[in-house]
């Protein structure tokens, strides 16, 4: 089938505004969007410039706005998306640096503001800190995250003000907030009982819809308003 | 293995209007109620008996806002009379003070979404603050003085 593409350009050392460039190119339905990208540009425009990496869904790098929705170039289908107009476009809230490459520096600041790491100071056990499995299963949800930054760039809280964390950071607080190996909850939960932390959040759920991996974002947040309202980790 | 620390909440100002914002939504939908059965009480089911036209207006004013001003053009005979105790009053002041509360709180909301930390955000609370003692003042006085 033809598929007509419809890129985001933009160049800050030549463009004094961004603009859109339209390609014509044949493709199978099973073809993903970055395939598309990839043939623009080894055969029209080598200077287009976007992020990839493993191609399958799994580092999280070609997070990127496709026909108005946050999606990953490599895991969305040409036949998903029931047309054949693709509008494909940079994420939105963070400065373009050029075409589809956004500087992804204060999503990370954000999320290296949760403590987004296992902390226990306590001395180890002889083998290893046990877990049994519901203990595990408690925050498995929470730790499919690949930080692609679809879903905090979907938030319009975000889009209004990026000193709010942000879901992508608040689920990574989730994933260790209810570890049971992890002592530092009551911390994170301290940093995120802020006026740019958990309350910025309103339930708009496009972080949900959004996320690649299938995480309930918006639950996640819901749980850690939780503790955060009851002084409980559960 | 030992267990973990319980989080300490500190009592945030906007942890507190988060809890706010959700008991008072939760509570002005149960005031509602007792003014809309106060209201009937008080003689609004005679435009059920009577087949005359219901005033939803009046109704609403009544039961979200018990006032006798607010009523007083119906035709229940008497009809201030019955608000004249304290439990319409303290009703009145409670409903008031929540509603403001949770609305001029969600102005406040949208001001913390839309402005970075800046002096702005500063003068905008501030006047935010000065509205809200204003209603509060302003309906204080209507209630007492009705
Ligand atoms: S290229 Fe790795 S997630 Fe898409």
């Amino acid at each position: 089938m033809q598929v007509k593409l419809k890129i985001f350009r933009y160049n800050p050392e030549v463009d004094k505004k961004p603009h859109y460039d339209k390609y014509e190119v044949e493709a199978d339905p099973t073809d993903r969007v970055l395939d598309l990208l990839e043939y623009v540009k080894g055969n029209f425009d080598g200077t287009l410039s976007f992020r990839r990496s493993c191609a399958h869904g799994i580092c999280g790098s070609d997070a990127m706005r496709i026909n108005g929705r946050n999606r990953l170039a490599c895991k969305m289908l040409v036949k998903e998306l029931g047309t054949d107009k693709i509008l494909v476009e940079p994420i939105l809230g963070l400065p373009v640096i050029k075409d589809l490459i956004v500087d992804m520096e204060p999503f990370f600041a954000n999320y290296r503001s949760v403590l987004p790491y296992l902390i226990n100071d306590e001395p180890p056990p002889k083998k290893e800190r046990l877990q049994s499995i519901e203990e595990r299963e408690r925050f498995d949800d929470t730790t499919k995250c690949i930080l692609c930054a679809c879903c905090t760039t979907s938030c319009p809280s975000y889009w209004a003000n990026e000193q709010y964390v942000g879901p992508a950071a608040i689920v990574a607080a989730h994933r260790f907030i209810f570890d049971s190996r992890d002592r530092a909850g009551a911390e994170r939960l301290r940093i995120l009982n802020d006026q740019f932390g958990v309350y910025r959040c309103h339930t708009i759920f496009n972080c949900t819809e959004a996320c690649p991996r299938e995480i309930q974002v918006t639950k996640a947040i819901g749980e850690v308003k939780r503790a955060i309202a009851t002084g409980k980790i559960e | 293995m030992s267990s973990r620390p319980a989080p300490q909440i500190g009592f945030s100002f906007e942890y507190m209007m988060w809890i706010f914002t959700r008991l008072s939504g939760l509570a002005m939908f149960l005031l509602s109620f007792i003014g809309f059965a106060g209201a009937f009480w008080l003689g609004a089911r005679m435009y059920l008996t009577n087949n005359s036209f219901v005033d939803i207006g009046a109704l609403a004013r009544w039961t979200f806002f018990p006032n006798p001003n607010h009523v007083v053009n119906t035709n229940i005979p008497d009809v201030a009379v019955g608000w004249a105790n304290a439990w319409w009053q303290i009703m009145q002041i409670t409903i008031l003070f929540l509603g403001t509360t949770h609305g001029m709180n969600g102005l406040r909301v949208v001001i913390e979404d839309y402005i970075d930390r800046s002096w702005l955000r500063t003068l905008l609370r501030g006047l935010i603050f000065l509205l809200w003692i204003f209603v509060m003042l302003f309906g204080i006085y209507v209630i007492q003085a009705s």
